[in-house]
């Protein structure tokens, strides 16, 4: 799956966290505008850090769990992780060098 | 209401495209709020001819050549627009509907953040810019809305179906009417204030206004101006980029077929004559495309 954005929920997010060692994963919904618009560069995230960061998806609509559990009250909202330990989220849509400045700062 | 060429913004960009698009015979209709555009409280210098006078004057001015030539203009916010047979339906917030073949848009960049203590600070943990994504997560929890335009009426209205209760915080009402009735209508309270410092720990727990009077809120809301440029584009299926500019080719085409964009919604620099030269491109094919369908 290396390059692509993967698409979890609630069942299958523990176990991304733990088998990257950087993390990434962008929270969105359908009716949301500013996630369709962060959307294209999700994606472009995931092919150009492959194999230094896992780049997900996680449909907060679908999977209440894990926003009620990161008290996520914002999309779009970036959760990231490293070696396990969520690190300061990322809020609202961000231009592409900036989150890939922080991700690789990490 | 039927045009041939709608232009969304009353700014430079629009105005110029007004302009050629209505020179070229093109039913032009011009939507938006002069006083929104960002050179109308300032002093021009950088413009050719112009050493000295105000923005205020050149809009003024514009806006009288644009009508010279026939194009109508309306003081007033578009809520919505879509794709229809023949072209598009835009809803102002007076409730109106327009008919148009083409679309322009000429918004130019809004201010979005209100810069007072705590905004920043609580982006994320109370603090939205964006009602309509975020209304689930304030399912009844008490929440305000900061804002004096359309796009806070309407964001008030859409939040009284989920909080506990809605405070619209607004000094003055920019609003239409319509759209003020709707909030108020559906149950917002509406408090004529200015906001002064978000509030909270972890999370909001208030928003202090400027008579000290602090609103006991989990959720601050701000929607200022009218609804977003990057809204209303994808109403009709152009995504703009991470900072909310549209690209455009070099006839201000956004690539979905009728849809022009000119202005400092294209992009930097957000200059007048790029703004006027973008303008008077997008006005030209908007017109010629409305009139070939």
């Amino acid at each position: 799956m290396a390059g692509k954005v993967v698409e979890l929920s609630d069942s299958t997010f523990d176990k991304f966290v733990e088998s990257n060692k950087v993390v990434m994963v962008d929270c969105w919904a359908a009716w949301c505008r500013p996630c369709l618009m962060l959307a294209p560069v999700v994606e472009e995230l995931a092919e150009e850090l492959a194999g230094k960061v896992g780049v997900a998806k996680l449909n907060v609509d679908e999977n209440p769990g894990i926003s009620m559990r990161f008290g996520i009250s914002a999309i779009p909202t970036m959760l990231v992780f490293k070696d396990g330990v969520m690190k300061e989220p990322l809020v609202g849509v961000r231009p592409k060098a900036e989150i890939k400045n922080y991700l690789m700062s990490l | 209401m039927d045009a041939d060429v709608t232009i969304i913004g009353m700014g430079p960009a629009g105005l110029q495209a007004a302009i050629h698009s209505s020179r070229k015979k093109a039913k032009t209709l011009v939507l938006g709020k002069m006083e929104n555009s960002a050179i109308y409280p300032t002093e021009l210098e950088n413009y050719l001819g112009y050493r000295g006078g105000s923005g205020k004057e050149l809009l003024a001015s514009g806006a009288e050549q644009a009508r010279s030539f026939g194009a109508s203009l309306l003081q007033e916010d578009v809520i919505s627009v879509e794709k229809a047979e023949g072209g598009f339906i835009l809803r102002l917030e007076s409730g109106k509907e327009v008919k148009s073949k083409a679309l322009v848009f000429a918004p130019g960049i809004s201010r979005k953040k209100l810069n007072i203590p705590g905004e920043k600070e609580f982006f994320g943990k109370g603090v939205s810019y964006c009602a309509t994504c975020d209304c689930n997560f304030y399912k009844e929890k008490p929440v305000a809305i900061i804002g004096e335009a359309s796009e806070a009426a309407s964001s008030a209205e859409l939040m009284t179906h989920y909080a506990s209760k809605v405070y619209w915080v607004a000094k003055e009402l920019k609003a239409n009417q319509n759209m003020v009735d709707m909030a108020l209508g559906a149950g917002a309270n509406l408090v004529q204030s200015q906001p002064k410092t978000v509030r909270g720990d972890q999370k909001v727990t208030g928003l202090e206004l400027e008579d000290g009077t602090v609103l006991e809120v989990n959720g601050v809301f701000i929607e200022l101006g009218s609804r977003s440029s990057a809204d209303l584009a994808m109403d009709v299926g152009v995504l703009p980029d991470p900072e909310g500019h549209l690209k455009v080719d070099e006839e201000c085409g956004t690539g979905v077929e009728g849809v022009f964009a000119c202005g400092d919604i294209t992009g930097k620099p957000w200059q007048l004559a790029r703004a006027v030269g973008q303008g008077a491109v997008a006005g030209l094919n908007a017109a010629s495309y409305a009139r070939s369908g």
